[in-house]
C-alpha cells in the first residue's frame, strides 16, 4: 500500500529531482528489529573475536605505554625544546576531529532533514563519543604532571587561583568537555527507545534489568514521543552550533599563538572542515565493514556510502583550497617567518609529510568525481584510508613542522618519534576500535526507531508529496 | 569568619576557652590575670585584607567545603608530603646565620693559571664560586672551570680514604710504610721519582725543596701535559727561563694572534678576555677600537672574534711570522734587537707567505703596516701548539715593535715552573722501566692517562716496588698505584700561590673535609723527619710560619695575626716586587730559529692541532657534569672531542658530519667523530684533549682519549705534521646544543663593521620599536623594572655565564643522549652564527637569555597561571603550579624555556646535592623552568636594602652571569632609574631587541657586535 503510494508521488517528480530510496528491497518494522536487535543476543562470530583479540592488543599496548609516560615524564617521547608538542596533540586534534563526523551526521543532518542519516547516525554518534574519549585522553596524557590536570578545571579552591582564562588550553577543556557531555546526551537520549525494544525482546534477566534501568522507562506512548522528539531537536539544535565550535576552539590552540604556521585566521574553518572531512573517512570505512560483517546492506544502503563520499569530496576541495589560501597567505604576509614556515612544509625536512598530506587529502578523493568509484568499495576504502592517513599527517606537519624552525635559527631541532610515541599512536586506535567492536555487540548499531522513520509511508503525506 | 551565621548564634565563649590569642587576652584581661602575651603579637585580624578568610558568606563557605571535600577525597593519594623532621640548630655555630650567605676568599689553580676566587657558602657547605674583585691580575673574573670545579668537591666517584691496592687502609699505616720506604731508598742511595702537578704555590715550593733536602736522590718531575712544551723551550732558549709574562691588552691597540686562544683555553684567559674586550666597546663608530688579527690554522673561539682572520697552517706560521718581521724591517725601517741579522730574514719574503695563507701580499703588508702603526701598542701572541721557531718569532716581532715591556710585561713575573717535557718524562718512565727507581709518589698530575704512551709508563709502574698516588680519584694512575692516599679538595684546602711577582694570594678551607681525606703537604709532611730541622705536623702551621717569615713585612705596625686574617680575608696580599732587569733575546736563539724556520717542514695532507678542551680541560675534569655538558664555544658539540675537519678536507675524504674517522699518526690511531668545522684551514685538523678517560662514572666512556696522538719526541708535542684520516664507515654523534649554524636572513644577532655602524646607527632598532602600536595600555612599572643590557661587540663566547648561571639556578645536566633530543636544560645559552664564505666566516656570538617580555606570549597561554608578570617586570615561573604543558615554550619565539622531561634531580647522587643553591627551588620532573634574572639575588639585596632603610644602589644587584662574565658584556639593572647602567646602556645607538616586530617588549637590549677591519680602499 505504502509503497505503492511511493511510487505514485514519485512519479509526479522529474527523476533527476526524485530522492533514490533511502533503504534498498523491503524492510518491514519487524524484520528491521529482527536484524538489527537480535545481534545483542547472538553469539559473536568469529571474525569479531580475532578483530578484538587485534584490537585489544593494540589497545594494551598503548595503555601500556601511557603508564610507563605517567611513570617515567615525557622524556620517553620523542618531544624536546623547540618541538614542545608532537604526536601527542596530533593525536588529540586527529581524534577530535574523528569525531566530528558523528554529531554532524546526527544533528545537522537531523536539521536539514536528511533522512539518508537515519540508519548511519547511530553508528556514526558512538564512533563520536569514542574518538572524542580517546581525544581526551591525549591532553591529560601529555602534560608533565598528568596528576595535577585537574588544576585546568575551575573549580572553588582554598588556594584562590582559578585558571588562566586568556589560555586557549582553557577553552578547549571547555569546547571538548562540553561537545562531549552533549554529544553523549544526544547519543544516550537517541538511544532510549531502541534500548526499550531491547528490554522488550530480551529473555535474559541480567539484561532485562540493565536495560530496564538504560530506558529510563520508555513505554512509546505518544507523549514520550512528543517529549522525545522535542527534547532530540533541542539538543541537535545545541550541538550543531558545537560541531562548529569545538574545533574551531581546537585550532585557536594554534591561530592565538605567534608560532609562525600557526598564526592564521583561516584556522577555523579549516580545522572545521578537515575534521568533517576526516570523520566521514572514517565513518565510511566503519560503515563498509558492518555493512558487509553485519549483513545490513539493505539498510545502510550503497546511496549511503555515495552520500558520504559526496560529502568526503567536497571536504577534499575545500581542504585544496585552504591549502593554497595558506600559501597565499603566506606569500601575501611578507613575513619572512612565515614564508620560511610554509617553506618548510614544502621543501623542509618535513616536506615528505607535507607532499603526503597533499596527495591524500587533496588528490586521492578526486576520484569521486566518478560515480563507479563513489560506489566502489576498494576505491572508498582507499580514499578513506588515504584522508585518514592524509589528515593525521596534516596536524603532524601543522604542529611539528611549524616547531622546528620558529623565530630563532640557534634554537632549531628536527624531532624523532620514539617507539613509544608511535606505540601510544598504534594504542589510540586499538582502544577506538575496541570500543567500537564491543559496542556493535552490546548496543544496537542502527537506530531503529528512527529507521522505521525512514521506511515508506512512515511519514505523513499529503496530496501532491511527501516529507521525503 | 562566617559573619551571616550571627554573633548571637554562636554560645557565648566560656572563661577557659578562646578562640584566638587575641581573645584569651582579652579574657585574660578582664579577668585581671597577666597573659605574659605582648601586646606586639602578631594579631590574626593583622591578615592582609582580600585573603579568603575575611568576609566568606554562608554560600560560599558552602561551596569551598564541598568542593574541597571532594577533592580531598580524590587527591590526598596524589601529594607526596617529605614527612622527614626538621631540626634547628640548638647551638648555632657563630659564623653561620642559617639563610645568609657567608663568603670566604680562596685560590683556584689549574695548570699554569691561578685564580682568586670568593666561594659562597650557605650553612657550612660551599655552593657558588665567584671572582674575587681584590685580584689586581685577574680583575674580579675566573675561568668558566673555576666556577665548575665546585663539583668536583661533592664529586660522588672521590676517594673516601686511604687504600693500598684497592683494600681500605689506615692514615698511621701507609704513613709508617711509605716512611719506611724513603728512608731504605735514601739509605741505599735509590732515587725516588716525584711527580706533580705545576707547583705555583711558594710554600709547597718550599717543602719540596725541604723534600729534597731529606732525600737528595729526589728527582722531580713537573707533569703540565696540556701546556706544549715548544713554548717554553723557546723562551729558555731566548731567555735562560720560562717566565710567564702579563700580556696587556688594557695597552694594546692592534693584537696579532698566532694560533694563540688567548680568549679561549689559554692560561689565564679570563683577565685577557676583560681588558680586550674593554677595548672594544665603542659609543660611536669613532670611537677607538683594539682590533684583532688572527692568523691560524684550527679554528679558536679568538679566531672566531677576530676582526681580520687569516689562514694558514701552523707549520708555516713561522716564516710567516719572520716575513713579517722582514717586511717591518726592510719596508717600514723597524730596527731587529741587537745582534740579529737582517740576512737570517732574507729566506722569507712577504709574497711567499701570503702565497701560504693563500691571501694577496697586500692583506699582510696591511698587518705590517698596521703593527708598525701601533708600534709598541702592538701585541704578538703565539699559541702554545705552534713549533719552537714560530714562537721565536712571536718573541722577535714583539722586541722589534717596542712591545716587549709595554703590552708584554715581563716585569712581574711568576718562577718558571720547571715544566718536564714529554721526551723528560719518557727518559724518567723508562729508567724507572729499568728498576731505578725504588719509590715514586705521583702528587696530582695523572700521568697513567696523560702519558702519550700507554706501554712506556706500563712498563715503568711496574718496576717500581713503591707507588705512591696522592689524588682526589681512583683514577688511572691510582689504579696503577700501591698506595692511593685521598688529598682534600681545593676548596678544603690551604695553600698560598703567587699569580704575579707584585701579589701573594692564599687558598683556605672553605668546608670540613668531606671524606676521610688529608691536605697532600700534610701527608708529605709525615714522611719528613729531617734531623735537625724542626716541621710542624701541619701544613696551616708551616704555612702560617712560613708567611710570618718570609711575606709579613718586618717593620710592619700591625701584630702577624692581624695581617694574616686581613690575608684570608681579602684572599690577596699586594706586596713590592723587586724590579727585573728587562729580557733581551739571545740573537743566536733567533738565528737558530731562523735557520729552522727555513727548512719546510714535510708538508702531509693534513696537520693536526691538539689542544686542551674548554670544558674538561686536560682531562682533570671529566668527571665533572657542568663541564661536559658546556657547549663548547667554538663547535657547540658537548661530551665529545670531535675531529674538526674543513669543509674541503672532509670534501676530500669524503667525510660528512658524525662520520667517523681513523686519525693516525705514527704507530697510533684512534676513532673520533668527525665535525664540519667552517673557518677550519684546508690542512688543518684539530681536536680535544681530555676525553676519554677509563675512570669515573662520569668521564667513564665519554669521547676519545687523544693523548696518544701527542709527539713525544717533538719539540711542537701538540702539533702533528702528518697525520692520515680515513673514514670508517661507522657513524658517531655528536651531541650538539646548536643544529643551525646561520641565521637564514634573520637578524637575531646583529653585526656591523665600523663603516657599518656609522650608516646604520640608530635606525633600524629604534624605529622598528616605535612603529608597533598596541591597543592594550602598557602596564605600568611603579618602583623598578628590571632589564638586561648584553653588549655583543664585548661578548667573546667564553661560556662563563652558563657555568655561572649553572651553579647558581640548580640548572641539571642532562648527559648526552638527551642533548642529542634537543632537551638540554642551559638558561642562557650562548648562540653561535656564521656570516658570510663557509671557509672563513665571521662568527658572532649571542648569548640567549629569557627576555623578560612585559607583553610575554608564555603567560596568555599558560592555561593555569603558572607564568606570571612581577610588578617589577620579570616574567616568573611557579614550579608548584605548573602542570607541564609546554605550551609556553611553544608559544616563546627565543625559545629559552627548558622543560623538565624526566627527574633530572633524581640522577643525583649524594654528596652531589651538597652543591645545590638552597635560594633555588629544585625542580620536579614536568615542569617548565627558565632564566629568573637571578630573582633570588634580587631579593637578597632588596631585602638587605630595605633592612639598611636605603633605595638599591645602581650596580649592586648582579645576576650570576653578569658577575661572571669577564668581558662585562651583561649589565643588569633598573630600567626605570634613568641613571643606571643598564638603563643608559640600552639607548646606546647600536642597542637594539630581539624580534621587536612581535610586540612582546622583551627587557633585554643588545648592542650590536661592532668589528673593526682594516681599511680597504685602497685595495682591490
Amino acid at each position: 500500500m505504502n509503497s505503492e503510494a511511493v511510487a505514485s508521488t514519485n512519479e509526479l517528480i522529474p527523476e533527476i529531482l526524485r530522492h533514490p530510496p533511502v533503504l534498498d528491497g523491503v524492510v518491514t518494522p519487524d524484520g528491521l528489529d529482527d536484524q538489527v536487535l537480535s545481534t545483542v543476543e547472538r553469539k559473536p562470530p568469529r571474525a569479531w573475536f580475532i578483530a578484538f583479540t587485534c584490537t585489544g592488543i593494540a589497545m594494551l599496548t598503548g595503555l601500556g605505554l601511557m603508564g610507563y609516560t605517567a611513570a617515567m615524564g615525557i622524556g620517553v617521547w620523542g618531544n624536546n625544546i623547540p618541538v614542545a608538542w608532537a604526536f601527542d596533540i596530533t593525536n588529540f586534534v586527529f581524534w577530535i576531529g574523528i569525531g566530528h563526523a558523528g554529531t554532524l551526521i546526527s544533528a545537522i543532518l537531523l536539521l536539514f532533514r536528511a533522512r539518508w542519516r537515519n540508519s548511519i547516525s547511530r553508528f556514526a554518534e558512538a564512533m563520536t563519543i569514542f574518538a572524542v574519549m580517546v581525544a581526551g585522553l591525549f591532553p591529560l596524557l601529555h602534560v608533565g604532571r598528568p596528576w595535577l590536570g585537574f588544576w585546568l578545571l575551575p573549580y572553588p579552591n582554598q588556594r584562590g587561583i582559578w585558571p588562566n582564562f586568556r589560555s586557549p588550553l582553557i577553552w578547549d577543556v571547555f569546547a571538548v568537555s562540553t561537545y562531549f557531555s552533549v554529544s553523549l546526551l544526544f547519543w544516550y537520549l537517541g538511544l532510549v527507545p531502541d534500548l526499550a525494544s531491547l528490554r522488550d525482546r530480551t529473555r535474559s534477566s541480567v539484561r532485562k534489568f540493565i536495560y530496564s534501568v538504560l530506558s529510563v522507562g520508555w513505554r512509546g506512548s505518544a507523549f514520550h514521543w512528543i517529549h522525545f522528539e522535542r527534547a532530540y531537536l533541542i539538543i541537535a539544535g545545541i550541538a550543531t552550533g558545537l560541531v562548529l565550535s569545538v574545533h574551531s576552539v581546537v585550532s585557536f590552540d594554534f591561530a592565538v599563538s605567534l608560532v609562525p604556521g600557526w598564526h592564521m585566521t583561516i584556522f577555523p574553518p579549516y580545522f572545521v572542515t578537515g575534521a568533517i572531512f576526516a570523520g566521514f573517512a572514517m565513518v565510511v570505512m566503519a560503515m563498509v565493514v558492518v555493512r558487509t560483517t553485519m549483513n545490513l546492506n539493505h539498510i545502510i544502503t550503497m546511496y549511503h556510502l555515495e552520500v558520504m563520499n559526496k560529502i568526503i569530496l567536497t571536504c577534499s576541495c575545500l581542504m585544496g583550497y585552504a591549502y593554497l589560501l595558506e600559501g597565499w597567505t603566506a606569500w601575501y604576509s611578507m613575513n619572512k617567518f612565515v614564508h620560511h614556515a610554509f617553506w618548510a612544509y614544502i621543501a623542509g625536512t618535513y616536506a615528505w609529510a607535507g607532499w603526503l598530506t597533499i596527495a591524500c587529502n587533496v588528490l586521492v578523493p578526486q576520484l569521486f568525481w566518478v560515480r563507479r568509484f563513489r560506489r566502489s568499495y576498494p576505491v572508498m576504502l582507499l580514499v578513506a584510508f588515504g584522508v585518514t592517513v592524509g589528515m593525521w599527517f596534516e596536524r603532524f606537519v601543522i604542529i611539528v613542522s611549524s616547531l622546528h624552525q620558529d623565530y630563532m635559527p640557534s634554537a632549531w631541532h628536527l624531532y624523532k618519534p620514539t617507539y613509544v610515541d608511535i606505540g601510544i599512536l598504534l594504542g589510540s586506535f586499538g582502544l577506538f576500535f575496541t570500543l567500537v567492536l564491543l559496542f556493535a555487540r552490546v548496543l544496537p548499531v542502527i537506530a531503529t526507531s528512527e529507521t522505521k522513520a525512514a521506511l515508506p509511508g512512515a511519514q505523513p503525506r499529503h496530496a501532491g508529496g511527501s516529507y521525503e | 569568619m562566617i559573619n551571616d551565621s550571627g554573633d548571637q548564634a554562636l554560645p557565648a565563649p566560656r572563661p577557659c576557652l578562646y578562640r584566638s590569642l587575641e581573645e584569651y587576652a582579652e579574657l585574660m584581661r578582664a579577668s585581671g590575670t597577666p597573659t605574659g602575651l605582648s601586646d606586639e603579637l602578631p594579631r590574626e585580624s593583622a591578615l592582609p585584607v582580600g585573603l579568603p578568610t575575611d568576609n566568606i558568606s554562608r554560600r560560599r563557605f558552602l561551596s569551598l567545603v564541598s568542593a574541597s571535600t571532594a577533592l580531598a577525597a580524590g587527591m590526598t593519594a596524589c601529594s607526596r608530603i617529605d614527612r622527614g623532621s626538621i631540626v634547628p640548630y640548638t647551638r648555632r655555630p657563630r659564623e653561620i646565620i642559617p639563610g645568609t650567605a657567608t663568603y670566604y676568599a680562596s685560590t683556584f689553580q689549574e695548570s699554569l693559571a691561578t685564580h682568586t676566587v670568593l666561594v659562597r657558602t650557605r650553612e657550612g657547605r660551599p655552593i657558588h664560586v665567584e671572582g674575587n674583585d681584590e685580584d689586581p691580575i685577574s680583575g674580579g673574573k675566573i675561568s668558566l672551570r673555576a666556577m665548575a670545579d665546585l663539583l668536583g668537591l661533592y664529586d660522588p666517584d672521590r676517594l673516601r680514604g686511604p687504600s693500598m691496592n684497592g683494600e681500605p687502609s689506615s692514615w698511621q699505616k701507609a704513613e709508617d710504610e711509605i716512611a719506611q720506604a724513603l728512608t731504605a731508598a735514601q739509605k741505599a742511595g735509590r732515587p725516588v721519582l716525584l711527580v706533580t702537578e705545576a707547583v705555583l704555590s711558594p710554600t709547597r715550593r718550599a717543602l719540596i725543596s725541604v723534600l729534597k733536602t731529606a732525600f737528595p736522590n729526589l728527582r722531580h718531575a713537573v707533569w703540565e701535559p696540556a701546556v706544549s712544551q715548544s713554548e717554553f723551550l723557546a723562551a729558555r732558549a731566548l731567555y735562560g727561563e720560562f717566565a710567564l709574562p702579563r700580556f696587556r691588552f688594557d695597552r694594546a691597540e692592534v693584537v696579532l694572534s698566532l694560533q694563540s686562544d688567548f680568549l679561549g683555553v689559554d692560561a689565564n684567559a679570563p683577565a685577557m678576555i676583560q681588558a680586550f674586550a674593554a677595548r672594544r666597546t665603542p659609543a660611536g663608530p669613532k670611537d677607538p677600537m683594539n682590533r684583532l688579527w688572527v692568523i691560524e690554522g684550527a679554528m679558536t673561539l679568538t679566531g672566531a672574534n677576530a676582526d681580520e682572520r687569516l689562514q694558514v697552517r701552523p707549520s708555516r706560521m713561522a716564516s710567516l711570522a719572520f716575513s713579517l718581521a722582514r717586511s717591518l724591517n726592510e719596508t717600514h725601517g723597524v730596527a731587529l734587537p741587537a745582534g740579529v741579522s737582517a740576512d737570517g730574514l732574507k729566506p722569507f719574503p712577504l709574497a711567499a707567505a701570503a702565497r701560504d695563507a693563500t691571501v694577496a701580499p697586500a692583506v699582510l703588508e696591511a698587518l705590517a703596516a698596521d703593527l708598525k702603526k701601533a708600534g709598541k701598542s702592538a701585541l704578538v701572541v703565539a699559541g702554545s701548539a705552534l713549533p719552537r721557531e714560530a714562537h721565536v718569532a712571536c718573541h722577535l716581532l714583539n722586541a722589534m715593535l717596542g712591545s716587549e715591556g709595554y703590552t708584554v710585561d715581563a716585569g712581574t713575573v711568576t718562577p718558571d715552573p720547571g715544566l718536564t717535557t714529554f721526551a723528560g718524562m719518557r727518559d724518567l718512565l723508562e729508567e724507572a722501566a729499568g728498576g731505578a727507581f725504588s719509590a715514586a709518589i705521583f702528587w696530582g698530575a695523572n700521568p697513567a692517562y696523560t702519558f702519550p704512551q700507554a706501554s712506556v709508563w706500563k712498563g715503568a709502574v711496574a718496576k717500581i716496588p713503591m707507588t705512591v698516588r696522592i689524588g682526589l680519584y681512583e683514577d688511572e694512575t691510582a689504579l696503577d698505584c700501591r698506595w692511593r692516599l685521598p688529598e682534600h679538595h681545593w676548596l678544603e684546602a690551604w695553600g698560598d700561590f703567587a699569580p704575579a711577582a707584585a701579589v701573594l694570594s692564599l687558598r683556605q678551607p672553605v668546608v670540613g673535609a668531606l671524606h676521610d681525606t688529608r691536605q697532600a703537604e700534610d701527608i708529605v709532611l709525615s714522611w719528613l723527619h729531617v734531623p735537625g730541622l724542626e716541621l710542624p705536623r701541619s701544613y696551616r702551621d708551616y704555612l702560617r710560619a712560613r708567611w710570618k717569615k718570609e711575606v709579613y713585612p718586618a717593620e710592619s705596625p700591625v701584630p702577624f695575626e692581624i695581617f694574616w686574617n686581613t690575608a684570608l680575608h681579602d684572599g690577596v696580599v699586594k706586596r713590592e716586587a723587586p724590579p727585573r732587569p728587562p729580557r733581551v733575546l739571545r740573537a743566536d736563539a733567533v738565528a737558530d730559529a731562523l735557520s729552522a724556520a727555513a727548512i719546510k717542514p714535510p708538508a702531509g695532507e693534513l696537520e693536526l692541532v691538539l689542544a686542551p678542551d674548554a670544558g674538561v680541560y686536560d682531562g682533570r675534569y671529566a668527571n665533572n657534569g657542568w663541564l661536559n655538558e658546556l657547549p663548547n664555544p667554538v663547535t657547540k658539540s658537548t661530551w665529545s672531542n670531535p675531529l674538526l675537519l674543513s669543509i674541503a678536507d672532509a670534501a676530500r675524504l669524503g667525510l660528512r658530519d658524525e662520520d667517523e674517522a681513523r686519525v693516525s699518526a705514527g704507530s697510533e690511531s684512534v676513532d673520533v667523530p668527525v665535525i664540519i668545522q667552517p673557518g677550519q684551514t684546508q690542512g688543518v685538523a684539530s681536536l680535544s684533549l681530555g676525553y676519554g678517560r677509563r675512570t669515573g662514572n662520569v668521564a667513564k666512556s665519554v669521547g676519545v682519549n687523544v693523548y696518544p696522538l701527542v709527539d713525544v719526541t717533538s719539540d711542537h708535542s701538540h702539533l702533528r705534521m702528518a697525520v692520515t684520516v680515513v673514514r670508517t664507515g661507522r657513524r658517531r654523534a655528536v651531541p650538539r646544543t646548536q643544529a643551525h649554524s646561520r641565521m637564514e636572513g634573520r637578524d637575531p644577532a646583529r653585526s656591523w663593521t665600523r663603516a657599518e655602524y656609522a650608516a646604520n646607527m640608530g635606525s633600524e632598532s629604534q624605529k622598528n620599536e616605535r612603529s608597533l602600536v598596541s591597543l592594550i595600555p602598557a602596564v605600568p612599572y611603579t618602583e623598578h623594572k628590571w632589564g638586561m643590557a648584553i653588549d655583543l661587540s664585548a661578548c667573546v663566547g667564553c661560556s662563563a655565564c652558563v657555568i655561572a648561571c649553572q651553579s647558581e639556578n640548580n640548572v641539571p645536566v642532562v648527559g648526552p643522549e638527551r642533548v642529542v633530543k634537543g632537551r638540554e636544560m642551559h638558561w642562557i645559552r650562548i648562540d653561535r652564527y656564521y656570516e658570510g664564505d663557509p671557509g672563513n666566516p665571521s662568527v658572532i656570538h649571542q648569548p640567549v637569555a629569557c627576555q623578560h617580555c612585559d607583553d610575554a606570549p608564555c603567560e596568555v597561554v599558560c592555561p593555569v597561571n603558572a607564568t606570571t608578570h612581577s610588578p617589577d617586570g620579570l616574567n616568573q615561573m611557579t614550579y608548584n603550579r605548573c602542570v607541564g604543558t609546554r605550551y609556553c615554550s611553544n608559544n616563546c619565539p627565543y625559545k629559552v624555556r627548558r622543560f623538565n622531561f624526566f627527574d633530572y634531580t633524581s640522577f643525583i647522587e649524594d654528596p652531589l646535592r651538597l652543591a645545590f643553591n638552597p635560594e633555588v627551588t629544585v625542580r620536579p620532573r614536568g615542569v617548565m623552568e627558565k632564566c629568573t634574572f637571578c630573582i633570588q639575588r634580587i631579593q637578597d639585596v632588596r631585602q638587605r636594602a630595605k633592612v639598611e632603610g636605603r633605595p638599591l644602589r645602581d650596580g649592586e644587584i648582579l645576576t650570576a652571569c653578569s658577575a661572571a662574565c669577564p668581558a662585562g658584556a651583561i649589565v643588569f639593572g633598573d630600567m626605570n632609574d634613568p641613571q643606571s647602567k643598564v638603563a643608559r646602556i640600552s639607548k646606546m645607538n647600536r642597542g637594539y631587541r630581539m624580534l621587536t616586530e612581535l610586540g612582546v617588549k622583551p627587557s633585554v637590549t643588545y648592542l650590536a657586535d661592532i668589528s673593526n677591519p682594516v681599511d680597504r680602499k685602497g685595495q682591490a
